[in-house]
């Protein structure tokens, strides 16, 4: 049983050594099940018989698809143990039930209603286990007039409102690249469950969570509520002029380069660079002093002459300038300098595993550094039903047979 | 110092962050932690650059996201230029459970107020530092905006259509992301600590918490080859197999829908829902590998529909097939979303003048402590006599000396 307070004198090796999640999870909250296996929680992956759909998801190791060769799994599934269970049944309901009873955590996403209709909901397990943390993530949450909507990522996206600020006034509203909003909603039930395991660590109970994705994103769009909010005018899609303002990016002579000119002494300094290539035109004036020049009446005008000047400098003439007057400059990384960046290398957030046919894989790190911890330790993602053995029969004593008959 | 919690709704109540953090990423992380009954005390200044977010907020925007990432905050001022000043940083960094900041490396050592410098004071002191790029490494002095690092981790070059200029996200990702991994890390310490009574450093790095968003980008790339990821694909699903899969054009000015489908199941419901078009039943969709290889022709078509109808009737019809469907909501759009409405995710919360504010509730509901937030952020240096003579126990002789030699300047 995985009671941190029965454990409370042993020595964590981990963050969240000693506690138990089962991770039901599809898209939604993957990401969330790989930051609490990261930090040393037992994370036990739950999958249909057969695997998780979520294996079919590319990309794929030399591109060719196979239950094992996700690297969409692999990267997500990392340091977790894995079961398979159909869960529809009521053989695999009552193993699942068994599970969560043992367990401090249970994560799920599926549409609101579907885990009690299996008898598997919160008010039936808190029944037998009080200090369970339940984490539901849907994407409109458990209540409201949109609780049975479906969404993607891309629909999330949307209703969160990132979407339509997001891209060019000329191309139609864009979405962040990747599942962001997947993600959003992962790290926002991540905050949740954490909260929720202190709260328990002091008082012995558990609760219930309940995670909008629409949220998650509306609550990550930093200027669209407030500026609404607060002015009345919905703000729109700038490009990556960021709002008109003194943050933007420009296309210069090998790419893009961020430029922000946040403080006087930026502004001057990007200025008196333009003038000194010939290229300010009349910049250099006195009505232009004030560094937030650049979102009032002159905007246009000034992004002209910046846009014309930046394609005379490269990405690393500009980062070099920026960075060495202690301006936040800096290069638009395409994929392949990521891989190879010094920093992540240096820090050793990359890290080299190796595959099972003996090839090194760049695997990304986690999202901070504790001083109390060193990275954790990496154990790859579960072939499909890995651990059904160790897991039932480890925390639910079946037999064998058992195990054969629930897990196919 | 508490790390006890009651039963009161409040995951966090007694526990004491004092917090020099400032603009969006710090703020926001401690917000959070606000709001679960944190005792967050700002530590500010006059003498520091006025932001969005800062003390002074010069436009309305700037004053709503004062509100939105310091709700429920305490605001001290400190004049950190004078040893004064420092001094009732130390005693109140004493009394704390985390100590949060996000300046460059240098600041915090410059105070004393270094991670070492603090546990000699506050033994089980938890510190989080949050910065652009992580306190060691070859970047560590390297200075960032959100959208530096934006640019840096590859998010502005990604996102975007590929016949256009990328376009990166539209606000600071990199801050919300930073923020949200703040406060886990703090979280992460909070447990631990009352684990084994340690405290510890936290060194977040805004670089690294948004890369580790960037998927299987470094996989794919050193198992499939540095070309396997291709640049920006504008709307495409972010691993394939959707179509349609995007932003349509519907009735109004610069009004959209985002519409996916992605099994023969939902394009089924899709078609149906619409009202079964003869190019529905085009051979060119019948599947969804077909219906993605065609899918430029696809999507002229979906739009020649969704051009005929609201966004808001989009979703509408589309939704009651069991098609993921939504509007593309602008900010006047959220303001008015009956979900977000019913959900209560904006607040209403009066200012110190008593003056209501719009913010926004964390996006989770927890059943047992669910948190408030009852007012918005403090006015610049509303409780100087709560933490000082409360809290710290000062004499009118004492913070008058220090007011004398600027201390709260």
């Amino acid at each position: 049983m995985a009671n941190p307070h029965e454990q409370s004198h042993a020595e964590p090796s981990l963050p969240l050594s000693g506690f138990r999640a089962l991770d039901l999870s599809g898209p939604m909250g993957v990401y969330c099940g790989k930051l609490m296996a990261d930090m040393g929680a037992d994370v036990i992956k739950v999958e249909p018989p057969g695997g998780d759909p979520m294996r079919e998801i590319g990309p794929f190791i030399d591109s060719r698809p196979g239950p094992d060769r996700s690297l969409y799994w692999l990267h997500f599934n990392t340091n977790k143990r894995g079961v398979t269970l159909d869960i529809s049944t009521a053989e695999g309901a009552a193993a699942l039930r068994g599970l969560a009873l043992a367990s401090d955590v249970l994560l799920e996403t599926g549409p609101p209603g579907y885990m009690e209709m299996l008898g598997l909901g919160y008010e039936s397990l808190a029944v037998e286990s009080s200090g369970l943390v339940y984490a539901s993530i849907t994407p409109f949450g458990q209540t409201g007039p949109y609780r049975d909507y479906k969404a993607s990522d891309l629909v999330g996206f949307a209703m969160g409102g990132y979407m339509y600020v997001t891209g060019w006034p000329h191309t139609p509203p864009t979405k962040l690249w990747g599942s962001q909003a997947y993600h959003t909603a992962s790290n926002r039930a991540y905050i949740a469950i954490l909260l929720a395991l202190y709260h328990r660590m002091a008082t012995g109970e558990g609760q219930y969570i309940d995670v909008s994705m629409q949220e998650a994103v509306a609550a990550t769009t930093e200027h669209v509520n407030t500026t609404y909010n607060y002015t009345g005018e919905p703000a729109v899609r700038c490009g990556f002029r960021h709002g008109g303002q003194f943050v933007a990016t420009w296309k210069c002579k090998d790419g893009y380069a961020s430029i922000t000119t946040n403080t006087r002494a930026a502004w001057d300094d990007l200025r008196a660079w333009m003038d000194r290539d010939g290229m300010a035109g009349d910049l250099m004036d006195e009505q232009y002093n004030d560094h937030f020049v650049l979102r009032g009446e002159h905007s246009a005008h000034i992004e002209k002459l910046v846009q014309a000047w930046a394609m005379l400098h490269t990405r690393q003439e500009i980062t070099e300038f920026g960075q060495s007057n202690h301006h936040p400059w800096g290069p638009a990384a395409t994929a392949d300098e990521i891989l190879t960046n010094e920093q992540l290398w240096g820090r050793g957030y990359l890290t080299t595993v190796e595959s099972q046919d003996g090839r090194p894989m760049v695997c990304a790190g986690d999202p901070y550094r504790l001083s109390e911890f060193p990275q954790p330790v990496r154990r790859t993602a579960p072939a499909p039903g890995e651990h059904n053995a160790e897991v039932l029969s480890g925390i639910l004593g079946l037999s064998p047979e058992e195990i054969a008959r629930l897990s196919i | 110092m508490n790390a006890d919690t009651e039963q009161n709704g409040l995951a966090l109540r007694g526990t004491r962050v004092l917090d020099f953090t400032w603009i969006h990423a710090g703020p926001s992380a401690t917000r959070i932690l606000s709001d679960q009954g944190a005792e967050v005390i700002k530590v500010e200044s006059n003498n520091a650059l006025s932001v969005i977010g800062g003390p002074a907020s010069a436009t309305a925007r700037g004053l709503g996201q004062r509100h939105n990432w310091n709700a429920g905050k305490l605001s001290i001022s400190l004049n950190m230029k004078t040893p004064q000043g420092i001094d009732i940083a130390k005693r109140l960094a004493a009394v704390s459970d985390v100590v949060a900041e996000n300046f460059s490396g240098r600041v915090m050592p410059s105070w004393g107020l270094d991670y070492e410098s603090i546990r000699a004071i506050n033994p089980s002191v938890i510190m989080l530092s949050m910065s652009g790029f992580g306190r060691t490494g070859p970047w560590k002095d390297r200075v960032s905006y959100g959208q530096t690092l934006q640019a840096w981790s590859g998010f502005t070059q990604l996102t975007g259509f590929p016949d256009a200029d990328p376009s990166g996200p539209a606000s600071a990702y990199s801050d919300a992301v930073g923020g949200m991994a703040g406060a886990q890390a703090v979280m992460l310490a909070l447990i631990h600590r009352a684990r084994t009574g340690r405290g510890q450093w936290l060194d977040v790095s805004q670089f690294e918490s948004l890369s580790s968003l960037l998927e299987t980008l470094t996989l794919d790339m050193s198992v499939n080859g540095a070309s396997a990821v291709s640049t920006r694909t504008g709307n495409r699903a972010a691993h394939g197999g959707g179509a349609p899969h995007g932003a349509y054009r519907c009735k109004g000015d610069d009004r959209w829908a985002a519409i996916s489908v992605f099994t023969d199941e939902e394009w089924r419901a899709f078609a149906t829902a619409i009202g079964n078009p003869d190019w529905a039943s085009d051979a060119r969709f019948a599947s969804a590998e077909s219906r993605e290889s065609n899918v430029d022709a696809l999507d002229a078509l979906v739009e020649s529909w969704t051009m005929q109808h609201s966004a808001e009737d989009v979703m509408g019809l589309l939704q009651a097939a069991g098609v993921a469907a939504g509007v593309v909501q602008t900010g006047a759009d959220l303001s008015r979303d009956p979900q977000l409405k019913q959900r209560e995710f904006f607040r209403r919360v009066p200012d110190h003048q008593g003056e209501y504010r719009t913010i926004e509730s964390a996006p989770y509901k927890l059943s047992r402590t669910p948190g408030s937030v009852t007012r918005g952020a403090p006015a610049f240096a509303a409780d100087m006599t709560y933490v000082l003579r409360e809290l710290l126990g000062m004499t009118d002789d004492e913070v008058e000396d220090c007011a004398i030699a600027g201390a709260f300047d």
